[in-house]
């Protein structure tokens, strides 16, 4: 058999079995209507013309020679720039189901070649690591039976919402209140956040549909759900909507976009929901956030107020950060004073042994309103390969540290832990996000499962798709090409963000419920937890099941 | 008839428990249809009792929870007062009526059977209720108002509440009624809060059958309760609500949320910003949705059909870029006396260079390879060699004198004169062809084609020929004011030595080959060694054999260079290759190598190269030293530093004669644009990439002898072949082919005028790629956009 495009064998020739996704392709049902080679975001497969060479094997007969055959079929490339990513596209738009994407099951071989003029890989998505995470493997165990009344999640009214924002001891607040002193601000919010994810990062459809999703959640379906922007800015026009009041806008060492949010300031309809100070991202601590220029397009460049087409890396410290103390006071002090103190600020950590001693100065500082860690599990649009899979900490035994410390102050009813990492990524988000309440989370960030959940995000831990980074997102949801993110309908994910939250209600309160709880989420309720895993169970201080 | 009265109090006043209780009440049953129960706070009375022809029971004490439970059809009860909670639970028939209040759970799990309740409910009333087909549906009236939770589940019972001094009159149905209904109905009087959910339950009022139904059995129930006052004031079809089981088919059409998005959108969202949200970001930028497979702008790429814009490997490495691609084109459509003429406009030598003496560098690198074999090029060549020369056009007025009338001298005179320019030639032998001529033997060059082809050339307009014309500096000024332009194409007639004891003895190659080719040829010994293993090297061992020596050796201080048919030939007479050798000197027995071996030959012949020979040359025209000789340095259209002088040929660099017509050919165009007045531009063409190819369209066959058999071999490699496999393939029509206006020309080229084009419509393709794909030629290429 010739292929049309045989070529030469070098050090870096791959073959079909080395690549992590392999097309199969069946000839005898492809009708050749070109769907799947126009879709495809990576140029990764063609139409081959192949010869086959028949000899004529007929021992009686005298004629010798040969005779050829000649077929068609769709067939993937092996260079490194064009190998399938698995998106499964092409069989989306396939009329005849004659094509699939699958696992490759060999070693993946490109990972030796993923190295190309010395750049390692750089890619978006999560760490790579399949299978049922300790978050998974959590049960909520103390059933109210007959011993007190078992609630009914469909029944029985629940107040889900959790609070965001610096909490005053009794006395403080009474004292406060009757001799005029000040009161941090508070927000009353759904304790599941849609976890920052910059315009920019996002295409602004999926952006816009995100927006206008949680505004249908707060205004006709009545779950206070709450937005960040990640750091990328927001577009002025949302900054003087009534829709500011459902946004966390984040601030980070890149500052894009904060011109256009103090210029808007003075015009601003509401405040925002909160502010969020980013210090350290999970998927890739000590690591900045990366905008790659494939994504800086003219609409982004405007809004970040920079160059059109280059890279925006943010770097990993804030250039003014000499200290935790002291950068992370006069940070929360300056953007609680922009909003007149009337907005909670709070920063973003990710993760690490160091976690601790964040949060106690935190505690210690009058102005933060929170602390928000994000675990290694988390997901980013854009990071290089070593970050995501191998440098971070796990969300859960972080979270569970920090709280347990406040407890031991007595201080944990005053400042509110958010978790970020990993939460949902096989799916059981409501699941994932009450354990890490119940070891002590006042709520979660979700942003990978949001965009899995409502934008058909095809991204997974095998690798699946994940080049949000270089903006050729075949869905719309990462790119800011317009030929791509026009095929996404802000309408259908601002309905499937309903869907979504909808659906983690009811599944809070089907958690909840059994609990005997109704009237305030469970924070920190550790009593209710077990894991059939000796090690975690000692690890995170709640039972060990079997 | 008899009445039994049954005491729930003993003949000690003690209370009889309700085990008791039950088992004399279904004594009594037995024996009287009629009973009176003077209860005590029993639980369960009427459980599962029944009777051949009813029964009724008259509750007259205080009854205990879950009166009437399970109870049986044709059994009344009625309960003088108040009841506890559960009144009809699990109830499957039987009639009940409580002339008071009834208190939590009434009608619990409730199957058949009416409740009557002249009161008002506890919460959760009619909750569980079940329907079975082949019985009626159980009823529950209440002439107050119920609970909360009331109906939570009903899946079959209808409930009645009047609403008559409710419990509370803001809200005679409780909080939250009818949670996960599936079933029943419900009709009330009276204000609700509306806290009943939407996805389970719809408000409506009765229609006429329903309010029929109401009016049929009010009646019935006042009497019951000893109420039948209240009838009128209970007749007002206006005051009257229903709720009816939202159905799994309407709820699947419901949205999921309250609102449509679409509404939201339109009448909140849109209205909030007042525009798009990123107007003031991006005025007028469109995000309205596009589909996935798109046509026109939204294509992420586009196909372009780049007909001739890269070049065929034939013609990128032929030294004169002869198109043997578009000529085999010709040949097939059986145009061949122009497909004669194209080659003809390119080389004065075709049978006598590509169709003998040239390595054909055309066809190293034919795309056929991946087929089978290259084209057989030479064939092609030879065809040639009676063809008439082309006619030339009119004369421009100028003459361009040409020093050196070999290979790279003729091809700018054939150039020049096809073109109407005079070219006159001054050489410097008494004849013309330069070293094709002099020296290479014609085993390899036949004479019969190489005299037709100088006889064409001498025919030919335009040309003078000067022969025995020796340059001097002074001639060559001359020249210079009498021409617009000269040429040196002097070649290299000087050749190499090395001064080793005994180099006297030793002759030049090309003398001797010169003189071979004479009518007076040099004696050679019987062995013979030539110094050199090149090419030319091997020409000579050849000629050496012809001339009648025995043995033949060629030595070299490295390995040998020589390759193709020279090598071949000599080999196959015998001649032997010896290296590394390094000649110490040379005797009248042989060479001495430097390690002392003596190699016997009577004759020795050195073919190291040759060099130019420029003693005419002026100093205005630069020269480079390179090993000792001095070469003309020229740019890209073999200018010299003189801009009126230009050089070609082997006076630049040794090269094969083909390299020597390229460089010829190239001037003589450079001069013609000149002359014009138009701009000249060099060939710049791209070889086009194998992989651009689609080579599987074809199937090995047998070279063939003939002209039509390489013609028909021919890949058409960047070259369309009109074969029509782009339309063909292409799954959406997109792409056609059109007629072009007969005198359009592409290239200006001859021969490579198109009288068609293919064009893909750009509202029907999808840039799938599929016409790239399969261009057997490599036309169609996918661009970015």
């Amino acid at each position: 058999m010739v292929s049309t495009r045989s070529i030469s064998v070098t050090p870096g020739s791959l073959t079909y079995s080395d690549l992590p996704w392999i097309i199969e392709h069946r000839e005898d049902r492809c009708t050749l209507c070109g769907q799947c080679t126009s879709v495809c975001p990576k140029e990764a497969i063609h139409l081959s013309h192949m010869r086959q060479r028949v000899p004529k094997l007929d021992v009686f007969s005298k004629k010798r020679g040969s005779n050829y055959r000649n077929f068609t079929g769709i067939r993937q490339r092996t260079t490194m720039a064009n190998s399938c990513i698995g998106c499964g596209m092409c069989s989306m738009v396939c009329p005849n189901d004659a094509i699939i994407a699958v696992p490759g099951t060999n070693e993946n071989r490109t990972l030796f070649f993923e190295n190309q003029k010395g750049e390692p890989n750089k890619r978006g998505g999560r760490r790579n690591v399949q299978g049922t995470t300790l978050l998974d493997r959590i049960m909520f165990n103390r059933i109210s039976m007959l011993t007190d009344p078992a609630l009914d999640a469909g029944r029985h009214e629940f107040s889900l919402t959790t609070t965001l924002g610096r909490v005053l001891s009794p006395e403080v607040f009474l004292d406060r209140k009757i001799n005029g002193g000040w009161i941090p601000p508070t927000r009353e919010i759904f304790p599941f956040v849609i976890g920052s994810m910059s315009f920019g990062a996002l295409s602004p459809n999926m952006w816009l549909g995100l927006l206008q999703g949680v505004a249908y959640c707060n205004e006709v379906l009545g779950i206070p759900v709450v937005m960040c922007t990640g750091e990328g800015g927001c577009p002025p026009w949302v900054l003087r909507s009534p829709y500011l009041k459902y946004i966390i806008l984040q601030i980070a060492s890149g500052y894009f976009g904060w011109d256009e949010i103090i210029r808007a300031i003075p015009e601003m309809q509401c405040d925002p929901a909160a502010i969020e100070i980013k210090y350290g991202q999970g998927a890739k601590p000590g690591d900045g956030g990366l905008l790659m220029w494939y994504k800086v397009s003219k609409l982004i460049a405007r809004l970040r107020g920079v160059p059109e087409g280059v890279d925006l890396p943010s770097p990993p410290v804030h250039q003014t950060l000499y200290s935790i103390e002291e950068s992370v006071m006069k940070m929360i002090q300056t953007l609680s004073t922009a909003f007149n103190h009337k907005v909670p600020v709070y920063p973003k950590i990710s993760a690490s042994t160091s976690a601790k001693s964040v949060l106690n100065n935190l505690v210690r500082n009058p102005y933060a309103a929170g602390l928000m860690i994000d675990g290694i599990d988390g997901g980013t649009g854009a990071a290089y390969n070593v970050s995501l899979d191998a440098t971070g900490h796990p969300v859960a035994s972080c979270i569970r540290e920090c709280y347990l410390d406040l407890a031991a102050q007595g201080m944990q009813n005053e400042i509110p832990i958010f978790a970020a990492g990993g939460i949902g990524k096989n799916g059981n988000v409501a699941q994932n996000g009450m354990a890490l309440i119940m070891l002590g989370a006042s709520g979660v960030h979700i942003g990978k499962y949001i965009m899995q959940a409502t934008a058909g995000c095809l991204g997974n831990e095998k690798n699946r798709c994940n080049v949000c980074n270089v903006g050729i997102c075949p869905k719309g949801i990462t790119s800011q090409n317009p030929k791509l993110y026009r095929r996404l309908d802000p309408d259908l994910v601002a309905e499937r963000v309903a869907d979504t939250f909808m659906s983690i209600k009811t599944e809070v309160k089907k958690i909840m419920a059994p609990l005997g709880r109704s009237q305030s989420l469970p924070i920190g309720m550790a009593d209710a937890l077990g894991i059939a895993d000796k090690d975690a169970a000692e690890r995170l201080e709640i039972k060990y099941v079997c | 008839m008899t009445t039994t009265v049954v005491k729930g109090l003993n003949e000690n006043g003690i209370r009889v428990n309700s085990m008791d209780f039950e088992k004399l009440v279904r004594q009594s049953a037995k024996s009287s249809p009629d009973l009176i129960l003077e209860s005590y706070g029993q639980h369960n009375i009427g459980i599962r009792l029944e009777r051949e022809g009813g029964l009724n029971l008259t509750v007259k004490g205080p009854s205990g929870q879950r009166l009437g439970c399970m109870g049986m059809p044709g059994t009344v009860i009625t309960c003088e007062g108040a009841t506890s909670d559960d009144v009809g639970y699990l109830n499957i028939g039987a009639e009940i009526t409580v002339l008071g209040d009834a208190t939590n759970g009434a009608c619990n799990a409730m199957a058949n059977g009416k409740v009557f309740i002249a009161g008002s409910i506890g919460a959760r009333g009619l909750t569980m209720t079940k329907w079975n087909p082949n019985y009626e549906k159980p009823e529950l009236w209440v002439l107050g108002s119920t609970g909360d939770s009331f109906a939570e589940f009903n899946c079959g019972g209808i409930g009645i509440v009047c609403g008559i001094d409710p419990k509370n009159p803001d809200n005679v149905l409780g909080y939250r009624p009818c949670v996960g209904m599936v079933g029943g109905t419900i009709y009330f009087r009276g204000d609700i809060d509306n806290s009943f959910p939407e996805t389970n339950a719809k408000l409506t009022d009765p229609d006429d059958s329903q309010w029929q139904w109401l009016q049929e059995n009010l009646a019935g129930f006042l009497k019951r309760i000893n109420r039948p006052d209240l009838l009128k004031s209970l007749n007002v079809r206006e005051e009257w609500h229903m709720l009816l089981t939202v159905t799994p088919q309407e709820r699947a059409l419901m949205w999921s949320g309250p609102m449509p998005m679409a509404e939201f959108r339109n009448n909140h969202w849109n209205k909030a910003f007042g525009g798009d949200p990123l107007r003031d970001l991006a005025p007028g930028l469109d995000r309205s949705l596009i589909d996935t497979i798109v046509t026109g702008e939204f294509r992420r790429k586009k196909p372009y059909w780049a007909n001739c814009e890269s070049a065929a490997p034939c013609t990128y490495y032929c030294p004169i870029h002869i198109p043997t691609v578009d000529r085999l084109r010709l040949i097939r459509e059986g145009r061949i006396d122009e497909a004669y003429e194209m080659l003809l406009r390119y080389t004065p030598l075709p049978a006598s260079v590509c169709g003998a003496v040239c390595p054909n560098l055309c066809m190293d690198n034919c795309s056929r390879q991946g087929v089978d074999d290259s084209i057989d090029v030479q064939v092609l060549g030879q065809s040639v060699n009676s063809i008439k020369a082309p006619v030339p056009t009119d004369p421009l007025g100028k003459k361009v004198a040409i020093i050196g009338g070999g290979p790279a001298g003729m091809n700018v005179a054939w150039q020049l004169a096809l073109n109407g320019i005079q070219a006159d030639i001054f050489e410097q032998d008494s004849q013309i062809g330069g070293k094709l001529a002099q020296v290479i033997p014609w085993e390899r060059l036949s004479q019969a084609i190489w005299d037709q082809e100088i006889k064409r050339f001498l025919d030919t307009p335009n040309i003078n020929i000067n022969l025995d014309v020796a340059m001097t500096t002074e001639k060559f000024t001359e020249l210079q004011k009498e021409y617009d332009y000269v040429v040196i194409a002097v070649g290299t007639h000087e050749p190499r030595r090395i001064p080793f004891p005994g180099n006297d003895k030793v002759i030049t190659a090309l003398d001797f080959l010169k003189a071979a080719k004479s009518d007076s040829p040099m004696e050679v010994g019987k062995e013979v060694i030539v110094i050199g293993a090149g090419n030319v090297g091997c020409d000579v061992a050849c000629e050496a054999y012809r001339l009648g020596a025995e043995k033949v050796t060629l030595i070299d201080i490295q390995k040998p260079l020589a390759f193709g048919q020279e090598k071949e030939a000599a080999e196959a007479l015998g001649a032997q290759f010896r290296w590394p050798v390094i000649t110490e000197k040379v005797t009248d027995e042989g060479l001495l190598t430097k390690d002392g071996d003596l190699i016997p030959a009577q004759t020795v012949i050195i073919s190291i190269g040759d060099v130019p020979a420029l003693s005419f040359l002026p100093e205005t025209v630069e020269t480079i030293t390179v090993g000792g000789a001095s070469w003309i340095t020229t740019d890209k259209a073999h200018v010299t530093s003189s801009d009126k002088v230009l050089a070609v040929g082997d006076v630049e660099k040794p090269g094969l004669a083909t390299n020597a017509l390229g460089a010829g050919k190239t001037a003589a165009e450079y001069i013609v644009a000149a002359c014009k007045g138009i701009d000249w531009k060099p060939f710049e063409k791209e070889v086009i990439p194998q992989l651009a190819l689609t080579i599987t369209h074809y199937v090995p066959e047998e070279i063939g002898t003939t002209e039509q058999n390489q013609a028909d071999r021919c890949l058409s490699c960047a070259a369309c072949r009109d074969c029509h496999l782009c339309e063909t393939i292409c799954p959406t029509g997109a792409i056609s082919r059109r007629d072009l206006e007969s005198n359009f020309l592409q290239s200006g080229q001859p021969g490579s005028e198109n009288s068609y084009e293919y064009i893909s419509d750009d509202t029907k393709c999808i840039a799938c790629g599929f016409c790239a794909d399969t261009c057997p030629c490599g036309i169609w290429t996918m661009n970015a956009f």
